[in-house]
């Protein structure tokens, strides 16, 4: 663990560095306020050590400023100071340190409040972690891991925004599985999910890496491809359709065939492209490619009327 | 002379003191003194500027930072004599700067002396 040593007296600052070296910590030296204050900006150092008395910024300063910062996570600070009456403790502590020691340091006792200094550290790591994963899991559809309805949106809203300042076409890819319903009334739901999941692992496997894959709904998929025009999309919407047609899905005791319909659009021929609109267009395709007779995909590369449609089946 | 700038013990370092609080590693006792020898001499120079500039202070500044390092040393009698200076910064008392540098003067000689005599890290032979 890294740790800051805010101290301007040479001799002060060694011992530290020395001591905390031996307890398996990465000591970074700093030798007045600023240089204190520029090192804090590595968001590595959790741990600060700092003298009260530096010249230009002291430490009470560093302590109210380090508070002050937003985007960091917890820095755990021990103030020194040769002042040690009560006053100038509760003054030290109320600019905003954890932990305030008189000088001279005994290092043992240094050693144990770094320790509490760690596990605050610990604490806050945990719950950020935590925290994530409550996040992730808020975002992730249960069944697929996919992302969820609101978090691809939300994706989708991003990327054609970027993809606009950019001047970049931007495609979506909706597609479902073929007779969904008769999977399920046939095999049970169970086999119906793992079908699902299957068809959802081959598909991330073909998109590329920049793409992102959700779950809009029952086995509705949709697939947010920045950077991608008619022609891409059409080449990836059927690779996607290949791969599942290629060879049947495996479920337990279960192998059966699987085919996927997909419809694609892009804001490549749309002048006005809003996530609403392309979803909408997207959505549009599929319906016609099911109408077409399944397992095969539409490209709504026209903005009015015309679509071209094409059958790989 | 007041008091408190009147060495009262025999030896300029408390060998047992500072290798007690640094673990017994005379090595790293011989580094910390080199090191304390080159930031006295440098600051020795600058508090003998700040007298003649009569600038109390620096003169404070500068005795408060000596007497940090030669008490992490267990240097008595310099720490001693930088709290005087410190005093007579803060007083902005002219006379006792002169006497606690002249101390300070005195006593830096002394450590140097006696450190050469008797080396934190003797060698082997």
């Amino acid at each position: 663990m890294k740790i800051l040593i805010a101290e301007d007296d040479l001799i002060t600052s060694r011992i530290l560095e020395k001591h905390l070296q031996s307890w398996g910590f990465e000591a970074v030296l700093a030798r007045n306020g600023e240089q204190a204050w520029q090192a804090l900006k590595d968001s590595r150092l959790r741990l600060a050590i700092l003298d009260w008395m530096m010249p230009g910024m002291d430490g009470i300063e560093i302590c109210k400023k380090i508070r002050r910062r937003k985007k960091y996570k917890y820095t755990y600070i021990i103030l020194l100071s040769a002042k040690d009456r009560k006053q100038d403790i509760i003054a030290g502590l109320s600019s905003g340190a954890d932990d305030y020691m008189a000088k001279p340091v005994n290092f043992l006792e240094l050693r144990a409040r770094l320790q509490t200094g760690k596990r605050i550290i610990d604490l806050e790591d945990k719950l950020l972690y935590v925290q994530n994963q409550l996040k992730d899991l808020a975002s992730r559809d249960s069944l697929t891991k996919l992302w969820n309805r609101s978090e691809i949106a939300k994706f989708l809203r991003e990327e054609l925004d970027r993809a606009q300042r950019e001047k970049k076409p931007l495609g979506v890819i909706m597609l479902d599985i073929d007779y969904f319903k008769k999977i399920n009334d046939s095999f049970g739901h169970k086999i119906g999910d793992l079908a699902l999941l299957q068809v959802v692992s081959r598909i991330k496997r073909k998109v590329r890496k920049s793409d992102k894959v959700g779950r809009y709904g029952g086995d509705e998929i949709i697939v947010v491809l920045p950077n991608c025009g008619l022609l891409e999309i059409r080449k990836i919407g059927e690779r996607l359709r290949a791969s599942i047609a290629r060879r049947g899905v495996k479920t337990g005791q279960e192998t059966f065939r699987v085919t996927i319909s997909a419809g694609c659009a892009s804001s490549e021929n749309r002048s006005q492209a809003s996530a609403e609109k392309l979803i909408k267009a997207a959505d549009a395709a599929l319906l016609r490619a099911k109408n077409q007779g399944r397992n095969c995909v539409v490209v709504d590369d026209d903005a009015t009327e015309n679509t071209r449609e094409v059958k790989n089946a | 002379m007041p008091d408190h700038i009147n060495p009262c013990q025999t030896f300029p370092i408390d060998y047992t003191e500072v290798l007690e609080r640094i673990g017994g590693d005379r090595v790293f006792l011989e580094e910390l003194l080199k090191i304390y020898v080159e930031e006295c001499d440098q600051k020795l120079r600058a508090i003998k500027e700040a007298t003649a500039r009569q600038d109390f202070s620096l003169i404070q500044q500068l005795g408060h930072s000596l007497k940090g390092s030669s008490a992490n040393l267990s240097l008595t009698f310099l720490q001693k004599v930088s709290f005087s200076l410190e005093v007579a910064g803060k007083e902005k008392n002219i006379a006792l700067a002169r006497t606690a540098l002249a101390a300070l003067e005195k006593e830096f000689d002394n450590l140097k002396d006696y450190l050469r005599q008797n080396p934190p890290c003797p060698a082997i032979l």
